[in-house]
């Protein structure tokens, strides 16, 4: 591992070589993760399940704000039929994965590097290893798989609230005519570019990144308290940067 | 064991949710939601102009939905684009003299085809055409409409013709309306340079029963609001005698350009001279020593 006396430049280029080859091993383990397939389960409730109901408020109002902005630009023009297209595209390929990453990593990914980080610095992963149970197939490899597959489908639920926010202020209370609202909006909305290519794509792409930079600053952490608060935050702030970073280059090839 | 066995149900409904979620986008905010359900049955139609109508754009009677649109192509040899409507057997009930219009939903909306029933007994057969038919509205002729360009009179009475020089005469063309105290009395009928002049000559036609124009008058090329085309406004003057074919007005105006406002706004003056015949003889820069 790399010193405190290195410059920030090496230091960053290790965290991310360490990360990278993490992911290479996390990707062997998963084979033989599967005899665990119950952790697996247990850990999508704990990091999908859960996340419900942050997930489905933030989208409802990510939605409605999103309705009632567009309505009020949109008047200049004379074009309010066009709110819920531009609603439902918005949400589609930007905000849903984007902003459903962003919560996923603060309500889910810190627990994770939490969990990991307290049982690295209780020496619960080399008791582990002592009984001959392999730490990356029991403990990291399950909630890296659990976060790959609840985040897309929190986006898809994040983009349904969404929708349903952005109809409940443009239709019941702003009075945009109801099939006006649909009929533009599945006029315009395309199924492989802005469902397929828009909100799962990216939600998976943004999933493994996450769940990657969780679990590896987990275990990768210095077996202290300190240490354990340094990984909690690094892995809100690298899975910040990673997410719009990563998002700006999917839609530059998507778009 | 009970508690793996909620995590396992809690899970289980989670996933659900998100599948079922899933399913709804795309099925329901997407243009899937657009391909008809069900047997159709085809009738053809004909427009003179389909503007923007697309392929699966909805087929609507009284604004809901009865089919879409299944091709558009050209009538060989004609100007004319045939369009076929996939229409829901459901809808069997059509009548034969029914009207296909294209419309257009909202300023910024798609078109799609509107079907207003006829009075006949008999409906429109699977294969069959509706004969009726009005094309799509065109925006342009919508505004010009608003604006003067279609409102000039018709031409039921005759017409004479009066020729003007102009300088300039900005976006003016033929078949804008001429104007006379902000009535349409005719129309322009051509707009060219002669050959060797420096300035345009349009020629106006102008509508019979507006003969007593005097031959003062001056002819002016005037915009109807910012974005609206332009006309020629005729501004009588107090001379007995009236214009009569062929003759020319002595005074005119040509179109300002908003450049040139602008410009005279910032500077204080008309940034160039060299546009400026007799007819803007007014707005000679008088900042031109001082630069």
């Amino acid at each position: 591992m790399t010193t405190r006396d290195d410059n920030v430049v090496t230091r960053s280029l290790a965290q991310i070589g360490a990360c990278g080859l993490f992911l290479v091993t996390l990707l062997r383990a998963i084979p033989r993760s599967m005899r665990h397939g119950r952790e697996t389960i247990r850990q999508i409730w704990f990091v999908g399940a859960m996340s419900l109901t942050i997930v489905m408020t933030c989208g409802l109002f990510v939605g409605m704000v999103l309705g009632l902005q567009l309505y009020d630009v949109l008047s200049i023009f004379g074009g309010t039929s066009a709110t819920g297209t531009v609603v439902a595209i918005a949400i589609y390929r930007e905000l849903g994965p984007v902003v459903t990453a962003l919560l996923f990593a603060g309500r889910a990914g810190t627990s994770v590097t939490a969990e990991i980080g307290l049982m690295r610095a209780t020496d619960q992963l080399d008791a582990m290893e002592m009984m001959a149970v392999d730490p990356v197939a029991y403990v990291a490899a399950p909630r890296f798989l659990a976060g790959v597959v609840a985040l897309p489908l929190l986006a898809i639920v994040f983009c349904a609230m969404g929708v349903f926010g952005g109809h409940l202020v443009g239709v019941t209370w702003l009075g945009i005519d109801n099939g006006t609202f649909w009929s533009n909006m599945t006029a315009a909305v395309d199924v492989h570019k802005d469902i397929i290519d828009g909100v799962l794509l990216k939600s998976i792409a943004f999933g493994i990144v996450v769940s990657l930079i969780a679990v590896f600053q987990g275990y990768t952490t210095p077996p202290t308290s300190e240490g354990v608060a340094y990984a909690t935050t690094r892995t809100v702030v690298a899975s910040s940067i990673a997410i719009l970073a990563l998002d700006f280059v999917l839609t530059s090839f998507l778009i | 064991m009970t508690q793996r066995r909620s995590y396992a149900v809690g899970t289980g409904l989670f996933i659900v949710l998100g599948f079922a979620a899933l399913a709804y986008l795309a099925t329901q905010t997407t243009s899937v939601a657009n391909t008809t359900r069900g047997d159709t049955y085809d009738v053809t139609t004909r427009f003179a102009n389909v503007g923007q109508l697309k392929v699966r754009a909805p087929v609507k009677v009284a604004g809901v939905r009865v089919g879409s649109v299944e091709s558009i192509d050209l009538v060989p040899g004609k100007e004319e684009a045939r369009v076929t409507l996939a229409i829901d057997e459901s809808h069997k009930d059509i009548p034969q003299d029914s009207v296909a219009t294209i419309y257009t939903s909202g300023l910024l909306g798609d078109q799609y085809v509107g079907i207003q029933f006829g009075q006949s007994k008999t409906p429109v057969k699977a294969g069959g055409e509706i004969g009726l038919t009005r094309p799509a509205q065109q925006l342009e002729e919508m505004i010009g409409k608003f604006f003067g360009g279609g409102s000039a009179p018709d031409r039921l009475g005759g017409t004479y013709h009066v020729t003007g020089d102009f300088t300039n005469i900005g976006g003016l063309q033929a078949g804008a309306a001429v104007k006379m105290a902000g009535v349409p009395i005719g129309s322009v009928e051509s707009v060219v340079v002669k050959p060797g002049a420096v300035q345009a000559t349009v020629t106006l036609a102008i509508d019979k029963r507006y003969s007593q124009i005097p031959n003062d008058s001056s002819a002016a090329v005037f915009t109807s609001g910012l974005i609206g085309s332009q006309y020629v406004a005729i501004q009588p003057g107090g001379s007995p005698e009236y214009l009569s074919e062929g003759d020319q007005f002595v005074l005119t105006q040509s179109a300002l350009q908003l450049e040139d406002l602008i410009g005279k706004f910032l500077v204080n003056g008309s940034p160039s001279d060299n546009k400026n015949g007799g007819a803007q003889g007014g707005t000679q820069p008088d900042n031109a020593g001082k630069k």
